[in-house]
């Protein structure tokens, strides 16, 4: 498509990038097809070709207004519309340059500044998540149910195997997942151990970056990531063999450190190491098990509906994966329709937008539970934490279904 | 091979400038249709003959109004190809022009298409006496109006027919039909239209009560698949489908006025105690009935369909009569190409 | 949308009194993206947008449109590429896009109702476990919407055998001008009166508003297996499709590609095209396993005789879906070989393929533009697609320029302007050259008859007899009239 970069920003890296992927997109509109919001409310500013036409606008230097901001906020990321787009336009990577300037040009109000500000804050710090969820334990039979659905469930195994093996890997915690679903990253640790891995935890938790750099929180979320880099870095010199990410919303995030920090000098090289090293929990499961791994008695007769996460099957490209180890090990799989269209979940997202994101909800539910399985499983606790609030059967990540078959 | 376009089109203009109806004139092989204006002058086109082009390899033949059909037919049949819409009438010398202001066609239409459907262009002359051309001779075109669709089944309506360029398809290497006894109706309309689904080697598919004919088409390989799907007795010799085409069989020989029936295949019964034949796997039934033609034009349209009287009653008109936005739409239409109302006025619709 | 200023615009107060404040979208910002469709070199701000989610909502835009004398422009899913869905400035954009639920399914009788904004694919998947499928599948129809589907006529890959959307559709409801409901074509094989519904296939929204639509359903074969065939020479492989159909079998899809063509789809789906042929051929059969077998004896034969330097059967399905994802995205795919493309939509004689392909690429040398060919070979539809960089000054212009001269020959072998994308925006000059005068005061007159004031998609499709008239003066003016004398058919 046609652009022509206002001169004020002409000369910005950022700004040339933002154009080149413009002029990648033809305008053909197949992404709209595939994107959740346009699909619920139908409107050209709502989906992917609209919102690069509007950022079009900001780069041309046209004035933006609120309205413009509501239709990028209303993005949820998921980024379906790059996987359909023929092509190949890095669409997500334009809406975080649009929502970035818009952050300059139009200042949010009180309150709205107010939700990103909490969130921003609480999410990423581990210490605080783990003390609120410390507070609230307790109290979990006065709860309502939706709260009470949030918090990890008291009859979880967290126990995680002692043995140190020769083959050592560094475990991505995980700030929301190590405080609210602690068991995911044991059973991890557990079926690993099994396959002959051990998992080093991170010497200390804190977030990947994506919270605040979805929240158009650019400068601190780059922070986090210095952070995250500087407290990895000593495990990666002593050698580990990769680093494992068992949120594919986080593992999505460390994947793109190269990318992210390629314009600082300080941390490009050791980025881009770490990019390269980060593997989700499944690529790397796939990998180290056979193909006539023997089906384990456990799985027969539970029947699993699979919600593929959007960072796992948009934002890694990693399709078919886990729904094929889940039948390795025995499990039987539902059909699930419209498998492409995000939960609403979206990290901040079911905050900031709750009633797009519960539609999605009631949608991704009515899909998944529609040939009544026996649980749901999925890949990334921000998904898991979401679908569990109104699903009528458990919400699992697939990892504890491959440790109840001790596989 | 004549062209006389021109002559025609100075004929409709004179009918335009004073007025005066014209009954359009072909071999008059379907005269039982329409009610003509009986202050009409006819216009003969039958001199417009003649096959323009013919290209096997592109699939198409264009040629005059007056062209029989038969001639048509059998041009096409020295290459191995055929008409698509299996028009009746091509032995008594029914034209080109006339099959397709009426858009009759035979048993093959559920599965192949209608009339209108292997139209890709027209040349007709308007009821100004302007020669209008619309469509063309390749197989996609969207330019402009499709203009040249409407023309089959306007009953001359719409404007004098010169010439149209058809859609061509290859002759099948075998047909074959298969006997099934069945006695109820609604189990005979449920099989057909299961076995539609089982087989695409289906070409026509009726029932007279007593049996089942399904006419299979095609490669031997499909052929072969078709008898498995379907069974039943084959029939090795049979005019059945041209006799039920042309009106030849016997059931057409009863009293009582005929009554084609259009409806969806699978909307059951009409619940007359009527002779009945049933073609196009439910979709056209053919009824023997003196009962009032309001009433059996209302039970049809109760099923969602809608009935003709091809016997040749003045007091009955042939076509279910137009009602309300959908006549006056009809009627914008006769009026934006016959301003004058000239062209066989009354023969699809009293009011048009 | 609701946090919009308040306009002072008497039509947008006149159209909040008939539709929720949600449905109107009248702020400049959520309008911007609307000034264009698939075309995106065409482009106007709307007056308003509309998005209805009712039929009494339509009835009722429609009526306030014609009180105020208001031009109309409905809008499917905006993936015209002849600018169809472009606003008009003083106009309502009618976005149908919430008119998007499934009816009825009817598998007895094979059809399924459908509202407008109901995407092509979706009715295939919906009616899948049925057995049944949808058969028109232009290549947008991951996106386009059936509503748009009957204003353009839609072809794909598959209507060389099974038909366009005209011979696809059994019924539609049409809301006119002044707001009326009206039903066109039955659940029955004809209907009474004119065939309106047939008049209503591609006619660019000109006619009515369609807001109901039940489309035939066709048994899946059992099975469809694709083949792929290469060339040295483009129009060796366009002289072999003619060659097949002239020998009897019509494939189920039968389409070509070029080089510039697979290099920039084979980037996207990685389908194993070759990369070092001048063109590739895909010819799908289906029916019973038998039959399917016979008739790929038969294309290979054919194909092999025609010279071909490879032949290879998709091995499976899902290698067949494969084959067929790089064709149906490989216009968009282009995006990854050139900023800018401009497609062309001509049909021509299938004979004609090769000579025409020989002569838009002298014309590529001339222009100094580049041109990727992809196209439905077996119904001889054209796809030029002429690559440009709008950002170059001048650029655009001439690869309009390129697509007139390409246009010109296509009438001028026996063919026409448009297939299957519509005249729209892009082609209406080129009216002039494919059709006299007479004829196009008839498509006025006709159109009039449905629409008196002129306010459906104004502009579009049909041109006035003034426009051609400047038009040819022009033409005549650079030599002579493209090729006066020739009769159409």
């Amino acid at each position: 498509m046609e652009i022509h970069l206002d001169k004020s920003i002409a000369s910005q890296d950022w700004a040339k990038e933002a154009e080149a992927i413009v002029r990648k997109c033809v305008h053909c509109g197949f992404c709209n097809a595939t994107c959740p919001t346009y699909q619920q409310l139908g409107h050209e500013s709502e989906g992917p070709r609209g919102r690069i036409y509007l950022i079009t606008q900001l780069l041309e230097g046209h004035p933006a207004d609120r309205q413009t901001r509501d239709h990028l906020d209303r993005c949820l990321l998921c980024r379906a519309c790059e996987t359909t787009c023929p092509s190949g336009v890095p669409y997500s990577r334009l809406l975080e340059t649009g929502r970035l300037m818009l952050e300059e040009q139009q200042p949010r109000s009180g309150l709205d500044r107010l939700k990103r500000k909490a969130m921003t804050a609480v999410i990423p710090s581990t210490g605080l998540m783990r003390a609120g969820v410390g507070i609230a334990k307790p109290l979990r039979p006065l709860l309502p149910k939706k709260l009470a659905t949030q918090l990890p469930l008291p009859d979880k195994d967290l126990t995680r195997p002692g043995s140190l093996h020769k083959r050592r890997m560094l475990l991505l915690e995980g700030c929301a997942q190590s405080s609210l679903t602690p068991e995911t990253n044991a059973a991890a640790a557990r079926v690993l151990d099994r396959l002959g891995i051990s998992l080093i935890p991170e010497a200390s938790g804190g977030c990947c970056g994506a919270v605040r750099l979805h929240t158009s929180d650019r400068e601190r979320g780059l922070q986090d990531i210095r952070n995250r880099i500087d407290t990895w870095w000593p495990a990666i010199e002593n050698g580990i063999e990769a680093i494992i990410s068992t949120a594919s919303g986080c593992g999505v995030t460390v994947k793109d450190y190269a990318h992210l920090m390629q314009n600082d000098p300080e941390y490009a090289d050791k980025a881009e190491r770490i990019s390269a090293l980060t593997l989700d929990l499944a690529e790397l499961i796939a990998a180290e098990t056979a193909e006539s791994t023997p089906k384990s008695e456990l799985a027969q007769d539970l029947r699993v509906a699979f919600h593929s996460p959007c960072t796992l099957q948009h934002g890694q490209k990693i399709v078919g994966v886990i729904e094929a180890l889940l039948e390795r090990y025995g499990y039987s799989l539902v059909p699930v329709g419209d498998a492409h269209l995000c939960c609403g979940s979206a990290g901040t997202y079911a905050v900031l937008q709750p009633v797009l994101s519960g539609q999605l909800k009631a949608d991704k539910l009515a899909q998944l539970q529609l040939s009544s399985p026996d649980l749901i499983a999925t890949a990334n606790v921000g998904c898991q934490l979401h679908l569990r609030k109104d699903a009528d059967v458990p919400v699992l990540h697939w990892i504890e279904l491959l440790d109840r078959s001790k596989g | 091979m004549t062209d006389l376009s021109r002559d025609i089109a100075a004929r409709v203009q004179v009918g335009f400038e004073k007025g005066s109806p014209i009954d359009i004139g072909g071999a008059g092989t379907k005269s039982f249709l329409g009610r003509p204006s009986p202050t009409a002058t006819t216009l003969d086109v039958t001199g417009h003959r003649g096959i323009i082009e013919y290209d096997p390899a592109e699939l198409i033949l264009v040629a005059r109004a007056g062209t029989p059909l038969q001639e048509i037919e059998d041009t096409l049949d020295s290459r191995q190809q055929m008409l698509g819409f299996e028009p009746p009438f091509s032995a008594q010398g029914a034209t080109l022009g006339g099959a397709v202001a009426a858009g009759l066609a035979g048993p093959r239409r559920a599965y192949s298409g209608a009339v209108r459907d292997f139209i890709l262009g027209a040349s007709f002359i308007n009821g100004k006496g302007e020669i209008i051309t619309s469509g063309g001779k390749v197989m996609k075109n969207v330019a402009g109006f499709d203009l040249f669709r409407p023309m089959a089944g306007a009953m001359g309506t719409l404007g004098v027919l010169l010439k149209a360029a058809l859609r061509i398809v290859p002759r099948p290497e075998a047909e074959e039909t298969l006997l099934h006894e069945e006695n109820d109706e609604t189990t005979a309309l449920e099989k057909m239209n299961r076995w539609a689904l089982q087989t695409q080697a289906i070409s026509a598919a009726a029932w007279d009560g007593e049996n089942i004919r399904i006419r299979l088409s095609g490669s031997s390989a499909g052929i072969a698949h078709g008898e498995v799907q379907i069974g039943g007795e084959k029939l090795t010799e049979s005019d059945y489908w041209n006799d039920l085409n042309n009106f030849r069989l016997e059931f057409f020989k009863q009293q009582g006025r005929l009554w084609r029936i259009a409806l969806a295949p699978m909307s059951g019964p009409i619940g007359m105690n009527s002779p009945q034949l049933i073609d196009w796997g439910g979709a056209q039934r053919w009824l023997m009935s003196d009962e009032p033609a309001d009433d059996i034009r209302a039970r049809v349209a109760h099923l969602g369909g809608h009935a003709s009287c091809y016997s040749d009653d003045p007091a009955v008109p042939t076509f279910q009569p137009l009602q309300g936005d959908l006549l006056a739409l009809n009627q914008r239409l006769k009026a934006a190409l016959d301003p004058a109302g000239i062209l066989n006025p009354g023969r699809l619709d009293p009011k048009l | 949308m609701s946090r919009a200023k308040p306009n002072s615009d008497p039509l947008i107060q006149q159209l909040r009194s008939v539709l929720p404040d949600s449905c109107i979208v009248s702020d400049p910002a959520s309008m911007k993206p609307y000034e264009c469709d698939g075309l995106s070199g065409y482009r106007q701000m709307p007056r308003v947008v509309v998005l209805p989610t009712t039929v009494e909502q339509v009835q009722a835009v429609m009526k306030a449109c014609q009180a105020s004398k208001t031009p109309v422009v409905p809008r499917g899913a905006g993936t015209s590429l002849s600018g169809g869905a472009m606003p008009h400035k003083n106009g309502v954009v009618l976005s149908v896009n919430r008119l998007n639920r499934i009816l009825d399914i009817d598998g007895q009788n094979r059809c399924a109702t459908l509202q407008p904004g109901v995407r092509n694919l979706q009715i295939s998947d919906a009616v899948e476990h049925l057995g049944l499928y949808y058969a028109p599948d232009p290549s947008s129809q991951i996106a386009c919407t059936i509503g748009g589907n009957v204003a353009e006529n839609a072809g794909g890959v598959h209507c060389l055998k099974y038909g366009l959307t005209v011979h696809n559709i059994l019924q539609v409801k049409i809301v006119t001008l002044n707001g009326d409901l009206v039903t066109l074509g039955s659940t029955a094989p004809d209907s009474p009166g004119n065939d309106l519904l047939a008049l209503m296939m591609g006619s660019e929204g000109m006619l009515g508003i369609v807001v109901e639509v039940v489309v035939r359903l066709l048994p899946r074969p059992p099975l469809a297996r694709v083949l792929m065939a290469a060339f040295d020479d483009i129009e060796k492989a366009g002289n072999a499709v003619a060659n097949v159909i002239a020998s009897g079998v019509i494939p189920a899809g039968f389409e070509m590609m070029d080089r510039a063509a697979i290099t920039a789809a084979e980037d996207f789906v990685r389908a194993g095209y070759p990369a070092d042929a001048e063109a590739i051929l895909l010819c799908e059969v289906d029916g019973t396993e038998q039959e399917v077998n016979a008739q790929l004896d038969r294309v290979k034969a054919l194909l092999d005789k025609a010279g071909a330097t490879q032949i290879s059967l998709a091995k499976d399905e899902n290698e067949r879906i494969l084959f067929w994802s790089g064709r149906k995205n490989a216009f968009p795919a282009v995006g990854r070989i050139s900023p800018d493309y401009y497609c062309m939509d001509g049909t021509i004689p299938r004979k004609e393929i090769g000579n025409v392909l020989t002569r838009i690429s002298a014309m590529a040398d001339k222009y100094g533009l580049g041109v990727a060919n992809v196209f439905h070979a077996g119904d001889g539809n054209l796809h030029p697609l002429i690559l440009y960089d709008a950002n170059k000054p001048g650029d655009f212009v001439k690869a309009e320029e390129f697509g007139g001269e390409i246009l010109d020959l296509c009438v001028a072998v026996g063919g026409t302007i448009t297939g299957e994308h519509g005249v729209g925006v892009e082609k209406i000059d080129r009216m002039c050259v494919q059709f006299d005068e007479a004829t196009l005061a008839q498509f006025l007159a006709v159109r009039e008859a449905f629409d008196p004031d002129g306010l459906l998609n104004p502009d579009k499709a049909v041109p006035t007899l003034a426009r051609c008239a400047e038009f040819n003066a022009m033409h005549v003016h650079h030599g002579k009239l493209p090729h006066p004398e020739l009769e159409r058919f």
